[in-house]
């Protein structure tokens, strides 16, 4: 009975390590690792670097290898090690989250380059640099068509917890909505989790009974809002990575973070033996934010116009947004 | 703020609050069952996730969601024949064997998604039923009665199962069972089989609940019930075994939750107090917790497996 | 067979052999019960009576032999197949389920009249019948938790009347109850017998047996070792045959000249688990060299009290003094430094820890006091020697003072507990159901050593629901209802009769001791 339970255990054990991502990974040249909190396709944060590295593998020889859905900073801290252990030459770190077990890790490690975000912290380590989305400004431009689009004159905002990349977005989208209509009425629901999609679907209906017609919102969970606005052919203005395959109906357009301009740098540093220490942005200007509109959406001209104009301004410095 | 907007939000909230007690209704009502033979399943969760996953992949690929609906009972069904085996033939310890369940449903059902589906992709979720005439009410016409089927169904268990557990000899056996399996032993109830059946079915109502929310928010992803399983699980405690006590369980649950958001939403509560506020249902659910658990006693056998003469 | 009606029996038992790994539980056991009759199983814990019932009742199957009903030959393979041949059992342990209703109960495993629903109004109307004709005073409505221990076991008989039970299996039913209760349930056995059934009355207790007995069947180590009648056989001869020796059945008692008062409780309050006042008020006084019984239906505050007394519960109120100690609110440790010895109730829960090995139990009090240990070691060398001493003079029956207590039978671990207490020397000695399922062997050994605590002085007290032990045992006898003391009286002047009615809570007429 004993040692059937103990086999048992252990095949569902096997069962629950055995996730594809770790099947991956082949070749040799420059070794990269990433470790993601959420699923590698989640059309969301985690893909948008996977996106990244995988946009560099056209001109530069990469071994690739993911650890995504470690929603535990424990299990993340263990492949981060394990990565180092293994002399991967380049180690990613996705998620604000890892900051402290990185700061422990990476002094064991002085020949691997760590990179982790988004942060601007690179805990004075010279082979750990940090790296982060101007969010804001891609909030900035949907909060700006968002209240121009808005007949009600309200437009909801869901979040998880007001931290990161989340809040950077929830304050530019707000600012950009109020810079279009001083009136609006920008409501923001933190739901308090990164997980929980039920409750964002209830935020999102939430947000649209108390009259909003227009509706975002940051994190993996939000596909649950997704749905529900979907149901009632709210407009959605997504974010992270471009969610229009989730409900073509209703996204707009969607900020996308093309994380290969800084991924790029990174690599450069590196061949240059600089292994960390500085602090990398992606943003409008430099073209590692880009908003990707929804050809299918019937967008009012007048509406892309202002976004249009939201993102010149932003550009050449007219615009200023929370961010720097 | 005009009086018929303060109606029309507290009208909204109250709906909300009953779709999000939905799944944990159902997943509540099958733990109970179980429990009430004197089984724990701590695998709820992963129950939940698998059921998703198939009746999200189902309604995928045939476009009809009451398939979708089927499929996810039948996962259920089919891990609460693999969990009775373990627990009552093999006689492992019920904690740890629920909690590789649970191990078990959330990887199972992440790898399979990976594999089969990759991207999410939404499927079509149930639209609000249109019940004549009560749909059309003023008020209560939004709050109760423009709810997908699946609440219906959800709540139309609660006095089904009532009437199974107190008016039926098959509830009756399962009441004796789970507070003294050797007096029903005794008197020529099978204790297997009673166990075996409460276990299936009550399986087969995660696997429900599984599906209900997967189909409900039109997505499936990784850990897309978010531990709501454990929650069903304190539910059963707080509702004291009955399907009636569970019901309110998942109700003030899922109120609270949907005034919480309701009070964000409208910056009632300070977006400082956010994150504090969203533990405000668990916190009250614990609280609860303790005043039944003085009150009420779980029953005598749970968790214990029996043997004949032991 | 030690006799032939001409009627075939009922029931008839052939060769039963029944084998347990390393136990031969039942030992070609041949067995009857004719129509009208009762007929006694007896025995010691262990020798066979409950096997021997379980296969009747289909939870065990016999290795060889056969069982006849009314002549032809079955095969009983559930308690259900059993039930379906009119078979019932009273258990010992009550099959009942006390969050359900008694028709609830009742109905419990039977085939509804309405198909899958339930039909509890028939039950019901039926339950009320059969209490009518058979005076059990049985309501289906109440819920079994809110029942006393005798109603519940009047639930019982009528679960085995409703199946139309035709043989009923009575396994110890007077454990529980008060004399008075044995009394009326005797009536009621004696009608359910006259009414054409057959009973199997299974007992240790030899006055119940002899005054309910038709036909008595004793068994040792899973055999027959005689077969009797209350005529032919009086309480020793049944002891013996159930021993395989003469057996003393209370031990022999010199007098001895009382001292000063060792033990007194002062107008004690004490309350129980679920904030019930369990002793209420409550005084007593023990002397040097005295045994003072108190008897009484267990439930009724004795166990609050003994762990009063003990240290293990904080009265409310009141003064309890030992050896000149007020030790009301002392710890048990200290209770235990001014000299007293304690026997719990629970054995296995209070008294000696089941895992652990002889000898550790048998120093568990002292392990932290030379010669046992030395600077926080134990000292082995001497913990082995004392317990080697105590297993012998004690006659605990242990393959070595290594092997793990909880694998001792009843009997042994208590004599290992009463070792370890006695050997401490205590000027009070508390002991509380001391012989409860102890064979009958340790008992009269058990007794023995109680009662030479009266010529070392020893202020003793014994709580027992055993009438006949508190009987045997004390110079005075006390006995306790609802957290009170009802009287007091000198042993020489007590009656089963007199004490069964205090246990009922009447209180006692005049003042005696």
């Amino acid at each position: 009975m004993k040692k059937f339970n103990l086999s048992l255990s252990a095949l569902l054990l096997a069962l629950f390590l055995l996730s594809p991502s770790a099947l991956l990974a082949s070749g040799k040249a420059l070794r990269v690792a990433i470790i993601a909190p959420s699923a590698q396709n989640d059309l969301a944060f985690t893909q948008s670097i996977v996106d990244g590295i995988n946009a560099i593998k056209k001109d530069r020889d990469i071994e690739l290898a993911i650890t995504d859905g470690t929603f535990v900073v424990e299990d993340a801290a263990a492949a981060i090690r394990d990565y180092a252990k293994k002399g991967y030459d380049l180690v990613i770190a996705h998620g604000s989250q890892y900051g402290g077990s990185l700061k422990e890790i990476a002094p064991d490690f002085p020949d691997t380059a760590f990179a982790w975000g988004t942060s601007a912290d690179t805990f004075g380590l010279p082979n750990v640099s940090s790296y982060e989305a101007a969010s804001d400004q891609g909030g900035y431009v949907m909060g700006v068509m968002a209240a121009a689009m808005s007949k009600k004159g309200g437009v909801g905002v869901i979040g998880p917890i007001e931290v990161g990349d989340a809040k950077l977005y929830v304050d530019g989208f707000v600012m950009g909505a109020k810079a279009q209509n001083p009136k609006i009425r920008a409501k923001v629901n933190y739901i308090g989790s990164f997980s929980d999609v039920a409750l964002a679907a209830e935020a999102a209906r939430a947000h649209m009974a108390a009259g909003a017609d227009v509706l975002t919102g940051t994190a993996q969970m939000v596909v649950g809002a997704i749905g529900a606005a979907r149901a009632k052919r709210v407009a959605w203005f997504g974010t992270q990575a471009n969610q229009t395959e989730l409900a073509p109906e209703i996204v707009v357009a969607s900020q996308v973070y093309k994380w290969e301009v800084i991924l790029k740098k990174i690599i450069a540093d590196m061949d240059n033996g600089v292994k960390g220490g500085k602090m990398y942005d992606i943003n409008l200007a430099n073209n590692g934010i880009v908003i990707e509109f929804n050809d299918a959406y019937k967008l009012d001209p007048a509406v892309k116009e202002a976004g249009m104009k939201a993102i010149a301004g932003i550009k050449d410095g007219s615009i200023v947004t929370s961010h720097k | 703020m005009s009086d018929s907007f303060a109606v029309m939000i507290i009208v909204a909230t109250i709906a909300s609050g009953i779709r999000l007690a939905t799944p944990f209704l159902l997943a509540s009502l099958g733990e109970a069952l179980g429990q009430r033979s004197g089984v724990l399943n701590l695998g709820v969760d992963g129950v939940m996730l698998l059921g998703a996953f198939g009746a999200y992949y189902t309604v995928l690929q045939s476009n009809n969601l009451y398939y979708g609906l089927l499929v996810g009972i039948a996962i259920g069904l089919l891990i609460g024949v693999f969990y009775a085996f373990i627990t009552l033939n093999l006689q492992a310890e019920q904690g740890v064997s629920g909690i590789g369940i649970y191990l078990f449903g959330l990887g199972m059902s992440d790898l399979l998604f990976q594999k089969f589906v990759g991207t999410p992709r939404p499927i079509l979720p149930f639209m609000p039923l249109d019940i004549p005439v009560l749909s059309g009410l003023p008020v209560v016409g939004e709050m109760l009665f423009q709810h997908s089927i699946i609440v219906y169904i959800a709540f139309g268990l609660v006095p089904v199962m009532s009437f199974v557990l107190y008016r039926t000899t098959y509830g009756l056996n399962i009441r004796a069972i789970g507070e003294n399996p050797e007096a029903a032993d005794s008197l020529g109830v099978s204790v297997m089989a009673t166990r075996y059946s409460a276990i299936i079915i009550g399986n087969g109502l995660a696997g429900l609940a599984g599906a209900a929310l997967a189909i409900e928010l039109g997505i499936f992803q990784q850990n897309l019930t978010n531990a709501m399983g454990f929650i069903a699980i304190a539910l059963v405690y707080f509702g004291a075994w009955s399907p009636k006590g569970v019901m309110i369980g998942s109700l003030v649950f899922g109120l609270v939750q949907a005034i919480v958001l309701q009070c964000k939403t409208f910056g009632v509560i300070p977006r400082s107090a956010s994150d504090l506020a969203a533990m405000a249902p668990a916190i009250i659910t614990i609280l609860a917790l303790v005043v039944v658990a003085k009150r009420f006693k779980q029953p005598s056998a749970l968790t214990k497996p029996y043997v004949r003469g032991g | 067979m030690p006799s032939q009606s001409n009627a075939t029996p009922m029931l008839q038992m052939k060769g039963i052999t029944k084998r347990f790994p390393g136990v031969l539980a039942s030992d070609h056991v041949d067995f009857d019960v004719r129509a009208g009759e009762v007929h006694t199983l007896l025995g010691e814990n262990g020798a066979g009576k409950s096997t021997l019932m379980k296969i009747l009742y289909g939870l065990y199957q016999q290795d060889e032999g056969e069982i006849f009903l009314h002549g032809k030959p079955v095969k009983l393979t559930s308690p259900a197949n059993a039930i379906a041949h009119g078979i019932g059992m009273i258990h010992q342990h009550f099959m009942l389920v006390p969050t359900l209703t008694v028709a609830e109960n009742v109905s419990l495993g039977l085939k509804s009249s309405r198909g899958v629903l339930s039909d509890l109004k028939n039950v019901s109307k039926r339950i009320t019948e059969l209490s009518k004709a058979f005076g059990l005073h049985v309501y289906p409505d109440e819920y079994v938790w809110q029942l006393s221990v005798g109603e519940r076991q009047r639930v019982e008989i009528i679960k085995a009347l409703y199946r139309d039970a035709s043989i009923l299996i009575l396994d110890e039913p007077t454990a529980v109850l008060t004399p008075s209760e044995v009394d009326d349930i005797f009536v009621i056995f004696r009608k359910l017998a006259d009414d054409g059934r057959g009973l199997v009355f299974i007992s240790h207790k030899l006055k119940e047996v002899l005054d309910l007995s038709d036909r008595i069947t004793v068994l040792r180590h899973g055999k027959v070792t005689g077969y009797t009648t209350p005529a032919q056989s009086d309480r020793h001869d049944l002891a013996h045959l159930m021993v395989g020796r003469a057996v003393k059945l209370a031990p022999d008692k010199e007098y001895v000249e009382t001292g000063e008062s060792l033990l007194s409780i002062k107008d004690l309050y004490v309350t129980g688990d679920r904030g019930r006042q369990a002793v209420q008020g409550l005084s007593l006084e023990v002397k040097s060299g005295e045994i003072l019984g108190i008897a009484g239906i267990s439930g009724n505050g004795q166990r609050e009290l003994a762990e009063a007394i003990a240290g293990l519960r904080t009265p409310q109120s009141g003064k309890i003094t030992i050896a000149h100690h007020d030790t009301t609110f002392s710890k048990p440790g200290e209770i235990r430094e001014v000299g007293l010895s304690y026997v719990p109730e629970e054995r296995m829960k209070d008294g000696a820890v089941g895992e652990f090995d002889v000898k550790e139990n048998m120093i568990l009090l002292n392990h932290n006091k030379a010669p046992f240990c030395k600077n926080g070691f134990l000292n082995f060398r001497h913990i082995r020697q004392h317990s080697e001493e105590l297993v012998k003079e004690y006659a605990v029956k242990t393959p070595s003072i290594d092997s793990t207590t909880k694998n001792l039978s009843g009997g042994n671990i208590q004599k290992l507990i009463m070792a370890r207490e006695l050997s401490a020397n205590p000027k009070v000695l508390l002991a509380s159901q001391p012989t409860r399922g102890v064979d009958i062997g340790a008992a009269e050994y058990i007794h023995e050593r109680i009662s030479q605590q009266r010529q070392r002085g020893t202020a003793s007290v014994v709580i027992s629901e055993d009438l006949d032990e508190v009987m045997a045992l004390s110079d005075r006898i006390a006995v306790m209802f609802d957290g009170k003391i009802m009287g007091i009286v000198a042993q020489k002047d007590a009656t089963r009769e007199s004490i069964g009615l205090m246990m009922t809570g009447e209180q006692q007429q005049e003042s005696v001791a």
